[in-house]
């Protein structure tokens, strides 16, 4: 075992820069991978987070609606009165959580705190914005039944479901990451050929040692350890820094800057990060060990 | 102890078989000379009998391993058991005598007790008591060839494949180098040299084999070359 040790260190002095750009480019690709990893892990939790918040908007037609919809013009209290009553019908009601109804003066009252400051906020009257009934589903997922039931029922502008927004979001995150996650898998690959090729080139500077312990009958284990073993340490440190660029984003770039700024939505912490940092370091670890004991399986056919 | 028969090797690419049909048999304590003009196949037999190749048909007995279907892990521990040497002495040109000869028991597992026991006595035995020390440009080629016979005799090997041990020395070299495989040989370590050195062969009139094309075209007991 000292040999086998001694024999590493070695050829980690010999063949240095290749080792530190082993290192180099599993510590990024494994970054990468990480923080792909974290991206869909906070989809995931703001998906919760939204989803669970999301209602469905039925507008009721105002003065302002097109004609083609809304060809009776604002809607009549009976109008609305009826669009409650199918709301609280048996066949809607065990979908539906609670609504409830938001007239002109309580629509204008949110949309001027939402837009406060805004130019648009001084021209808008509470005549124009909708009368709406907003309800919350116990699933949200189940929207397309109070879509399809109140759709073009007289009266009725709309009806919008809140989750069509998100999901326009969410389908912008998703889509980064799996671009990050398309890099990561390139790069790992690359970062899998240069340990092989690293591999390679030390078989080469320590062939008469090789020779020699062929002859003599060194076991195939003894004679491959090193170098898996070579392997496996410079991808270690790779991905440990890779683990420590991962809880460092989490930390002060999600945490310390992103949650201050956003303070309604809630970001991947610290538990998520330890959550994928040992993952990291085994699959950098595998590859390691992979790419390196095939290639000098390779090398040193007996 | 060895056993080959109808062996065949045809290396690719190359019309004429390196080996044709060849069969031999070799006793335990025997002393073979392999001769014959380069080409004639010696090296190829000597891969064969060290399973660094296996034949294109036939079969390959020794040290009662059957060297063409021996899976490769078992490989290294069938070659523990024999000590080979060569024209250019493989000695590791970075470590002492003493270290080179005790690489090839540390690689093996051998506990470092044996180590500084076995490495000092096979030393002495081979006549290099004194040069533990010195590193093998230091030496001489008889001397560094004596490194590379006390590394294959230390693990007390019941056989010595000796491929030209003595074709980068002067004569008088070359016969203490006999000498010292000689004394091996009477320890009772069967000893297989292939060799182009006349003289060796005529005066230690021993079996000789002799190959051409590939094939045995000799088999003398107290022969001449």
């Amino acid at each position: 075992m000292k040999f086998v040790f001694s024999e590493v260190a070695q050829s980690f002095r010999r063949n240095l820069s290749m080792v530190v750009s082993v290192i180099l480019v599993t510590f990024i690709s494994l970054t990468f991978v990480g923080t792909a990893s974290l991206l869909q892990m906070q989809i995931g939790e703001m998906k919760n987070y939204w989803y669970d918040r999301a209602q469905i908007a039925v507008y009721m037609c105002s003065d302002v609606s097109a004609s083609d919809v809304c060809p009776q013009g604002e809607a009549s209290e009976d109008l609305k009165a009826a669009v409650k009553e199918k709301l609280e019908s048996n066949t809607l009601s065990q979908y539906i959580e609670k609504f409830y109804f938001e007239d002109h003066e309580q629509a204008y009252k949110t949309f001027q705190e939402q837009f406060e400051g805004n130019a648009v906020a001084k021209y808008v009257t509470a005549q124009q914005l909708n009368e709406t009934y907003w309800v919350k589903l116990n699933d949200a997922t189940q929207s397309q039944i109070i879509t399809e039931s109140l759709t073009g029922v007289p009266g009725v502008e709309e009806v919008r479901d809140q989750r069509s927004y998100l999901d326009q979001i969410f389908s912008i995150l998703n889509a980064a990451s799996l671009a990050a996650i398309g890099v990561a898998v390139l790069m790992l690959f690359s970062a899998a050929l240069l340990i092989s090729t690293t591999i390679r080139l030390s078989a080469f500077s320590r062939r008469r040692e090789l020779g020699i312990m062929r002859l003599v009958g060194a076991s195939n284990f003894y004679i491959q350890l090193p170098f898996i073993l070579e392997g496996v340490v410079a991808a270690s440190v790779g991905s440990i820094l890779a683990g420590g660029a991962v809880l460092a984003i989490v930390q002060f770039f999600v945490q310390g800057y992103l949650a201050e700024r956003l303070p309604f939505t809630s970001f991947v912490g610290l538990s998520d990060g330890l959550l994928v940092v040992p993952l990291l370091i085994l699959a950098g670890i595998l590859l390691a060990a992979l790419a390196s004991g095939l290639a000098i399986r390779r090398y040193l056919r007996i | 102890m060895i056993s080959i028969s109808n062996v065949s090797k045809q290396y690719r690419g190359s019309a004429r078989p390196a080996l044709n049909n060849v069969s031999l048999e070799i006793a335990k304590g025997d002393f073979v000379f392999l001769v014959g003009a380069s080409g004639s196949g010696k090296s190829s037999l000597m891969r064969l009998m060290l399973r660094e190749d296996v034949p294109t048909k036939g079969s390959v007995n020794v040290l009662g391993e059957n060297l063409v279907g021996i899976p490769s892990r078992r490989v290294p521990f069938f070659r523990r058991r024999l000590g080979v040497v060569f024209q250019d002495f493989r000695l590791l040109p970075n470590k002492t005598v003493a270290q080179n000869v005790a690489f090839s028991l540390e690689v093996i597992g051998k506990s470092q007790g044996f180590i500084q026991e076995a490495v000092p006595e096979v030393l002495r035995l081979v006549g290099l008591e004194g040069k533990a020390d010195r590193l093998p440009n230091e030496l001489s080629g008889g001397e560094q060839q004596r490194v590379a016979l006390a590394r294959a005799i230390v693990n007390k090997p019941a056989l010595l494949l000796a491929d030209e041990p003595t074709g980068n020395l002067d004569p008088a070299t070359s016969q203490d180098i006999m000498a010292l495989i000689e004394r091996i040989n009477l320890a009772g370590t069967t000893v297989i040299m292939a060799t182009h050195d006349r003289g060796i062969v005529d005066r230690l009139k021993k079996r000789v084999i002799e190959l051409k094309d590939g094939e045995i075209i000799r088999d003398q007991i107290g022969g001449s070359y």
